[in-house]
């Protein structure tokens, strides 16, 4: 772990005292590195599950994918804010880069912790990177709002974990990942036993998020800057999902009938959100709404607790994860040269950036969830699990992937097909960054396809 | 002010603390309180200004009132028990009426009215002295009496908890955001009072921490109003970068030095059952928080003139070198970096 962690935290000086020719190259060159050591993460060597193991930090199946995704992410987010961070100093430029490593820290140690204690700890400081990037590097007004509903939300619900956590301790006398899964069910009345449930979740359910709960969603996402949408996308949801499914090993003989309202919103919120989807005119926000969407899907397969709920959920979280990440960049390049989001404004680039059309092609069908792709499957796994659960959320399910394939497909007419607008009089041309960046995205996706059993988690 | 003058005041200050912190018996520990009250109202009345009259007179009847009520219960109860210990105090009514002076002298709700107009009228270094130094003879004095009725001092340090945070999210004044920040913490050091005198401890020496270097970052950029903050980009690059981590950890998130004593609370409270007057603790924690954002977003996260829904200075001023800004690097460090290094700070304190 610590030739992971060490080389991260290195990368703060590297990035104040390289010289400025070499400020993005450099910390490019060694992200990379980083994330090929963290791809060794990925095989599971152990029958308990747990490798890597030290008194603090451990992997095992289930955190290590979105670990190696994690640090996959870096690199792609520095690659990603080279542009629109040339005009700003260069002292901002490092401070930039040494938030984002500050972020990918306190998200590895977060994936990687084995006392929930840290993982709280570490879950509540990848708040304050995340809000600087937000606040200070968004470009519109409503950053602030933004920022404000992010940090809140996502307080105000952390907050009962954190007694909830120390309550647990409290009772059992350890609040260790490795001894909870272990214990027997917990001795606790039956009033209070819903309190406690719901206390638990409810922080990982905001982030998801879920649909009641997941107004900062589209605001934090819209107005971050590019990486910050990335990261946000890619990772900060899906430690939501991670955080629900390590507590469920706790909570399980209470939650068989409380989860009954969740998993509800969860779908509901499903069909809601796609179809907010298909009238936004928003590019960034229809994405957001889309993350909305997946993420209900993933979090209703993780509240019905079976091994193929949870198979699904962590497939879908990590090619969601890819895909959205990869969609957030693709709105990025559109909005670095026509510096608008509205998309009947930046129609027909396919006449325009015709390699970044096939890119928008891939990424489109990669979020309707086209087969082979890890997508389909993550959906497929998690819509039989819930079919087995109960026949009825088939409607749910069955039209929520129809809405998703609708508004996939909006997207990418709308921003690729049809008349340019009159007012585009030049564009610059795709950079080669710019390729390379969407192929790092789709590359591990397309390889997913061959080996899936790496992002199966520990449910097989 | 004539360097021997503030050189006498500042030791008597010193002096009383150190009467009041030593003593065991009443008559001695309500002197100290007092010469600590004297001392500082030059302090406060130097500057010419009708308002830090007022303040230093609202202090100086607040003070007073506070210790005439210490001193009236304590004789009482020597009366009623033979002998003035502060230690071994049993008269349930005298103390009761004593750690109401005491927390009216500390500025706890519901006594809590004169804080933010005291430290608004004062300039910066002296409210950073009624904020920090003046609480400590008392808070050492609340320490050391027994038998307080529980349900007092959780009732106070709740209600200080909800009123630090709802007073001052309509202020535009820094000091007093920063008085109603006080109220807010002594609040939660007030919850934890009687169970864990360490943690009390504790969490008095990180607000200490985090409260200076609040002050100090405001006298350096001479910003007393929120709108005065919005230009130090341009002035002290350094200070407006650490400022915000400076605010939240004020706010107590992790992994700041603030998040600390919050959570060690959380936790003896828990322990001790007490879940409901830790969540709503917590929760009241979060208004509080949106102050503080509200001025990181001020100096930090919004470069004015751009993007910012206030309004902007007039007149720049330019950041100064006082005396105390020597102690701002210190008082900084500690406020952001103590966190990993808490179980070695509770064993010291313990």
């Amino acid at each position: 772990m610590l030739k992971i962690l060490i080389p991260t935290l290195l990368l703060i000086p590297t990035s104040w005292l390289a010289k400025a020719k070499w400020l993005w190259p450099t910390t490019l060159l060694h992200s990379f590195i980083i994330t090929l050591f963290s791809l060794a993460w990925l095989k599971n060597t152990t029958e308990t599950n747990w490798s890597t193991l030290n008194p603090y930090m451990a992997t095992d199946p289930l955190s290590s994918p979105l670990l190696t995704l994690t640090c996959c992410l870096l690199p792609l987010m520095i690659l990603a804010s080279q542009n629109h961070l040339a005009q700003d100093p260069l002292v901002r430029q490092r401070i930039y880069i040494t938030l984002l490593v500050t972020l990918q820290l306190s998200l590895i140690m977060a994936f990687a912790a084995t006392e929930l204690t840290m993982f709280y700890v570490m879950f509540e400081t990848s708040l304050i990177p995340t809000l600087i990037l937000i606040t200070r590097w968004g470009n519109q007004m409503e950053r602030l709002n933004a920022g404000t509903y992010f940090l809140f939300y996502t307080l105000a619900s952390s907050l009962p974990l954190l007694i909830t956590l120390l309550a647990f301790q409290n009772k059992t006398g350890t609040l260790s990942l490795l001894i909870i899964q272990l214990l027997g069910p917990i001795p606790i009345s039956p009033y209070v036993n819903i309190i406690w449930w719901t206390t638990s979740l409810l922080a990982f359910l905001v982030k998801m998020p879920l649909y009641g709960v997941h107004l900062w969603l589209p605001k934090a996402h819209v107005e971050a800057p590019i990486a910050g949408s990335m990261i946000l996308a890619a990772v900060l949801l899906k430690l939501g999902g991670y955080g629900m499914m390590r507590l469920m090993l706790i909570l399980s003989p209470l939650a068989k009938e409380l989860c009954y309202p969740f998993i509800i919103l969860a779908l509901w919120g499903v069909l809601m959100t796609s179809s907010i989807c298909l009238g936004q005119t928003d590019l960034k926000s229809l994405i957001a709404y889309s993350s909305v969407s997946h993420m209900g899907l993933v979090a209703a397969a993780i509240l019905i607790q079976t091994p193929w709920g949870l198979t699904g959920a962590l497939i879908l979280m990590i090619a969601h994860g890819l895909t959205s990440s990869a969609l957030f960049c693709l709105a990025n390049t559109n909005y670095e040269r026509t510096h608008t989001r509205t998309m009947i404004l930046t129609r027909g680039s396919q006449m325009i950036l015709p390699l970044m059309a096939t890119w928008w092609l891939i990424t489109c069908l990669a979020n309707l969830a086209l087969p082979p792709l890890p997508n389909l499957m993550g959906e497929l796994i998690i819509i039989s699990a819930l079919l087995g659960w109960s026949w009825w959320t088939i409607i749910f399910t069955g039209a929520g992937a129809l809405i998703t394939a609708t508004y996939s497909l909006y997207m990418y007419l709308m921003t690729q097909r049809g008349p340019v607008p009159n007012h585009m009089i030049s564009m610059n041309p795709s950079h080669s960054r710019e390729h390379l960046l969407l192929t790092l995205h789709l590359l591990p996706l397309l390889l997913l396809v061959f080996k899936p059993t790496t992002i199966w988690g520990s449910a097989y | 002010m004539n360097p021997y003058l503030l050189i006498v005041l500042l030791t008597s200050l010193g002096l009383g603390t150190a009467l009041t912190l030593s003593s065991t018996h009443w008559l001695l520990a309500w002197l100290g309180l007092e010469v600590g009250t004297l001392a500082i109202l030059p302090l406060m009345a130097q500057r010419h200004h009708p308002r830090a009259t007022e303040a230093a007179t609202k202090y100086f009847i607040v003070q007073a009132t506070a210790a005439a009520t210490l001193l009236f219960a304590a004789f009482n109860n020597a009366w009623l028990q033979g002998h003035s210990d502060i230690q071994h105090m049993s008269h349930p009514l005298f103390t009761s009426m004593i750690t109401l002076a005491l927390l009216l002298k500390l500025g706890l709700a519901p006594m809590h009215t004169w804080m933010p107009q005291v430290i608004q009228g004062v300039s910066l270094n002296t409210g950073l002295i009624v904020s920090t130094w003046q609480k400590i003879a008392p808070f050492i004095l609340l320490l050391q009496i027994k038998q307080i009725h529980p349900p007092l001092l959780t009732i106070i340090g709740l209600a200080s908890i909800l009123i630090g945070g709802w007073g001052g999210l309509n202020q535009t004044q820094l000091r007093k955001i920063l008085a109603y920040s006080s109220i807010a913490h002594l609040g939660w050091i007030l919850l934890i009072l009687q169970h864990s005198t360490a943690l009390a401890t504790y969490a008095l020496l990180i607000y200490i921490f985090m409260t200076s270097a609040t002050f100090i970052t405001l006298k350096k950029c001479k910003a007393t109003t929120i709108n005065m903050l919005t230009t130090t980009w341009t002035k002290a690059p350094t200070i407006t970068l650490v400022a915000p981590l400076m605010l939240l950890s004020l706010g107590g998130l992790p992994p700041l030095s603030g998040f600390a004593p919050k959570w060690f609370i959380l936790q003896e409270l828990t322990q001790l059952n007490f879940i409901p007057h830790a969540s709503i603790a917590a929760m009241a924690a979060l208004l509080s928080l949106s102050y503080y954002l509200r001025l990181s977003y001020s100096i930090t996260l919004s470069l004015s003139p751009n993007n910012l829904p206030e309004c902007l200075q007039w007149r720049v001023n330019y950041p100064i070198s006082t005396p105390l800004s020597s102690a701002l690097p210190a008082a900084l460090a500690l406020t952001l970096f103590l966190l990993p290094l808490t179980p070695s700070a509770l064993t010291l304190i313990i």
